[in-house]
């Protein structure tokens, strides 16, 4: 699903040049559940945002789904990202004056699906994540974790190839991150790819493999057993 | 474009920030309005100078000779120049195409009896083509025709004035008046908008008066009509021309002013639309810059706005918004703002002007109003305005990076 090759990316700092990404070597295969772990300057969100397409890389390949992700503009860039990927934020970013289902909707709305579709298909996810009684509540009415739901709802409405988590469960307590970890669980049982950011072990331990950064180079990838979330909520 | 999401954008913008949005669109609005106020009233000027000559036909030109002040041609100064029926003639055939209407005025005072009333009135000898050329208003009987003329008839159009005071509550038509101690018969009198006084006048055929008064053939004055499908300058250049064949004619010096006077209605009105489209340049150039303080608010306030919703922005580009769809939010919204406030402005301008207007009505001033076209042009200018004010913030929110939008921890 992901190949990356030799990735790199430095920023200017000044006369300085931060050297953050040193050759990146991945392959993410479809249907993985991948936590990528690193202390902070190791450059995992540096990746995460270049897997996102939120930044470019200096050179290295990216293939998202057998598409060559390269020479974006930023017509193309919205586009792609609308079309692969989802997107889950620590800090929710859910717009605040539109209702849970309306949220749900905005992605599907850039693709330009009809109204009506539209909100079916909101529901629909919506029901997944266990939210349908609050499809009309707006987002300062819902708790932490039904936030969160909430916006994973609105990664799957577009039907994206991967699910690109930033820190999921990071402005969550231990339990609502655990009932979220649950549903990423049960989704990537469905057969979604998801990639999550993440710093705290537990959290990794929930997905199948785990990617480790340091100084901008991987310094172990290993399959693991997953911990079910199921049993701690 | 018009989809229900855009416009639950708009109103979510607006209603969270009533206040503001309201003090913006208030100087649009008020922009709007002072423009419309302001080129009506120009209106209102225009209106009253063309009402205040109306009066008279204003495509009229009036000859008029006197004594010469410069020698020319063989001539010492000090002569009188002396028009005659011979005149008219030359000028109908000398300019076919651009007289329209064309008669001679011969003045003279009478003292008129009927009855045991007596007044003192000036008596106009013309020729029928005057009715047209003065816009006598005959209200009964009729005014001098060729027949009148040919047999220089004793008959006379008298002004309503003249009919009140000698022949009180009698029906003046078909009477018998004396003008000097001679009998005329009275076969119409007229009515005049321009003032009561030009209804103390009486007409009668020029061949009467000269051949009452020593068979001659002198006029004091000609007036004339030209083409109405003339424009301004046409006009000027064609009072220009018979100027100087006049001036040919009597051998009267070019720069002499008092040997001959031609005065053209479309001078005045050269003066007049010089003015007062000197005046709407200067009305739409206040009223514009009025305005643009108004843009610049509302361009303002996006910018705010933009600035609030960096994260939005950035959301809904990580979520698949492109540029475009951004730029278009910020637009619809800024033109938004502009043209419902500037159609109030507009609406409430009108409104007044359809309310008062057409009261107001006093010398120089009337009826104070704005045309379909000056409507259309504001709205034109009002949703330009919009687009204008929402441009620079747009392009700023097209811009937002969703990386910096998102970095959050």
């Amino acid at each position: 699903m992901i190949q990356i090759k030799d990735l790199h990316k430095s920023y200017k700092m000044g006369k300085n040049s931060l050297h953050v990404l040193k050759g990146i070597n991945f392959n993410v295969e479809e249907g993985e559940l991948v936590a990528i772990m690193g202390s902070s300057g190791s450059g995992k969100s540096t990746l995460l945002n270049i897997l996102g397409m939120l930044d470019s890389s200096d050179s290295g390949e990216y293939i998202l789904d057998n598409v060559p992700i390269k020479d974006l503009n930023e017509t193309k860039a919205a586009r792609y990202r609308n079309k692969f990927l989802g997107f889950v934020f620590q800090s929710f970013n859910l717009i605040n004056y539109k209702s849970a289902a309306e949220n749900v909707a905005l992605p599907l709305y850039y693709q330009k699906v009809p109204r009506k579709e539209r909100q079916e298909k909101a529901l629909k996810y919506l029901t997944q994540v266990g939210l349908k009684e609050w499809a009309g509540h707006l987002p300062s009415e819902l708790s932490g974790g039904q936030k969160q739901r909430v916006a994973i709802a609105r990664a799957l409405a577009a039907e994206p190839k991967v699910l690109l988590a930033d820190e999921p469960t990071g402005a969550l307590d231990s339990k609502t991150s655990y009932e979220v970890m649950d549903l990423i669980q049960k989704i990537n049982d469905a057969g979604n790819t998801i990639l999550i950011v993440t710093h705290e072990p537990d959290i990794a331990d929930m997905c199948k493999r785990i990617v480790h950064l340091k100084d901008g180079v991987i310094i172990e990838d290993k399959k693991i057993e997953q911990v079910r979330a199921e049993q701690y909520v | 474009m018009f989809d229900r999401d855009i416009w639950q954008e708009i109103y979510h913008s607006i209603s969270n920030n009533k206040l503001r949005t309201f003090l913006t669109g208030f100087s649009v609005g008020w922009g709007i309005f002072i423009l419309v106020l302001l080129l009506a009233s120009v209106k209102g000027m225009q209106n009253g100078f063309t009402l205040q000559f109306s009066d008279d036909a204003t495509n009229s030109i009036f000859v008029r000779t006197g004594t010469t002040s410069l020698a020319y041609g063989g001539f010492e100064a000090g002569r009188r120049i002396q028009m005659t029926n011979d005149d008219i003639e030359y000028i109908k055939r000398s300019f076919p195409d651009d007289v329209e209407y064309i008669s001679p005025r011969v003045y003279q005072n009478t003292s008129a009896r009927y009855k045991s009333e007596t007044g003192s009135y000036n008596i106009q000898a013309v020729y029928p083509d005057h009715q047209a050329i003065e816009k006598t208003i005959v209200n009964k009987g009729r005014f001098i025709n060729t027949n009148d003329l040919m047999n220089a008839s004793k008959v006379a159009v008298i002004g309503r004035k003249v009919e009140e005071d000698l022949f009180k509550n009698e029906d003046a038509i078909g009477k018998f008046v004396e003008f000097n101690g001679l009998p005329f018969r009275v076969i119409g009198t007229f009515t005049d908008d321009g003032d009561d006084n030009a209804e103390r006048n009486i007409y009668a055929p020029t061949s009467t008066y000269q051949k009452m008064y020593g068979q001659t053939d002198h006029i004091d004055q000609i007036a004339l009509t030209y083409n109405p499908n003339y424009d301004l300058t046409e006009a000027l250049a064609f009072s220009d021309r018979l100027e100087n064949v006049f001036r040919r004619r009597f051998k009267i010096a070019p720069k002499d002013q008092s040997g001959i006077r031609i005065f053209n209605y479309a001078e005045v009105f050269e003066d007049i639309s010089n003015f007062t489209g000197g005046l709407d340049i200067a009305v739409i150039i206040v009223g514009l810059l009025i305005l643009l303080s108004g843009i610049v608010g509302i361009g303002n306030i996006m910018v705010f706005i933009i600035k609030e919703r960096t994260k939005e922005i950035g959301v809904r580009k990580a979520l698949g918004a492109e540029p475009w769809s951004i730029i278009k939010l910020v637009l619809f919204e800024s033109v938004f703002i502009t043209a419902l406030s500037g159609f109030i402005g507009l609406g409430i301008a009108t409104g007044l002007l359809a309310a008062i207007g057409p009261s107001i009505k006093t010398g120089a001033f009337a009826n104070p109003s704005v045309s379909m076209s000056m409507v259309v042009t504001a709205t034109i200018i009002l949703i330009v305005a919009g687009v204008l004010a929402g441009l620079i913030p747009a392009m700023k929110a097209a811009r937002v990076k969703p990386i910096v939008a998102l970095s959050d921890k």
